[in-house]
């Protein structure tokens, strides 16, 4: 790669050095990369045409940022698994932590303090939960018996299992409403505490009659 | 190398169509003669994927003495890419043929 005579770096050339930090050699060598050279080519074809220059920077930009939106659906996007000890991980990780940093500022600027805290909380807690899955895939909740239901965003549509997945779940859950809603601390707290005594005491009841509750079914019983 | 499957996608196929039909190009010029069909912010997308499949194949263009910026890839059909879209067609004309008799 080489500069214009007059010293200055190509348009995307620092987007190429964060994108091969952030993506894998193969995601870069045919995507990112080929990208970036159509807007230098196009950029450097305007000469010193000024609008020109600016159209080329705009069509430019525009298909690498949807290049960036992409990336979540393409298959070979992610690193490799085992690329995961590679020394440049640490750095990916660390952008991509920078990126969102980032994100959230933007977010406070253009919303209010406390949306930036629900969402920080948020990420946190999806995180957690992303990251305990991973270890323990095999606790991963199984979706209900249900054969279809309509599709909805809500908390009574997840399936939660019981376990420390589902815990975080809660938990996290929990904070992001308290953080939004201050004053229902009180009663979320009060109901998290009748909500684990009943739940300690249905176990116990369970514990000692263990067939209640199931139906007359004499081939389940036996 | 990817699975081929036993379809060809509506993009794949016109990207493999203007390849065969004018010969090796860059993404851009794919773009540009597909009539608004492709765009700049997939086609490499959909060049990588038909790249892990073996439908086409890339190299980098030369860069000429003096020249700036980063190299274009130049993107040619493999002889797979070129018996699937023969295929493809042949099929797809076969299928219009019966559903109107």
């Amino acid at each position: 790669m080489t500069s214009p005579d007059d010293g200055r770096r190509l348009p995307g050339t620092t987007l190429l050095t964060i994108a091969s930090w952030m993506f894998s050699e193969q995601f870069v060598s045919t995507v990112v990369h080929p990208t970036i050279a159509d807007l230098q080519s196009e950029f450097v074809a305007s000469g010193s045409n000024r609008v020109g220059r600016l159209r080329a920077l705009v069509r430019g930009y525009s298909a690498f940022w949807t290049v960036m939106l992409h990336v979540p659906l393409t298959q070979w996007a992610a690193p490799e698994r085992d690329a995961d000890a590679a020394p440049g991980f640490a750095v990916r990780q660390f952008a991509g932590g920078v990126t969102a940093l980032a994100l959230l500022f933007c977010a406070g600027a253009l919303f209010d303090v406390s949306a930036v805290i629900l969402m920080a909380a948020g990420a946190v807690c999806a995180v957690a939960i992303h990251h305990w899955y991973e270890r323990h895939p095999l606790s991963t909740a199984a979706p209900s018996d249900m054969p279809w239901r309509p599709p909805q965003i809500n908390f009574s549509s997840m399936d939660v299992a019981g376990n420390v997945g589902g815990l975080i779940f809660v938990v996290g859950s929990l904070l992001v409403v308290v953080l939004g809603v201050p004053f229902l601390l009180t009663i979320l707290m009060a109901g998290a505490a009748a909500g684990c005594l009943l739940a300690w005491r249905l176990a116990a009841w369970y514990r000692r009659h263990p067939n209640a509750g199931l139906p007359e079914n004499l081939i389940v019983l036996r | 190398m990817g699975r081929v499957t036993g379809t060809l996608p509506a993009k794949e196929e016109l990207i493999l169509d203007l390849l065969v039909s004018e010969g090796p190009m860059h993404g851009l010029a794919l773009v540009e003669q597909s009539d608004g069909a492709l765009k700049r912010g997939t086609v490499y997308v959909t060049l990588g994927r038909m790249e892990a499949k073996g439908l086409v194949e890339s190299e980098q263009e030369p860069v000429p003495p003096g020249g700036i910026g980063l190299p274009r890839r130049i993107y040619r059909p493999t002889a797979l890419g070129t018996r699937m879209l023969r295929a493809w067609t042949a099929f797809t004309r076969e299928l219009a043929w019966g559903t109107k008799s």
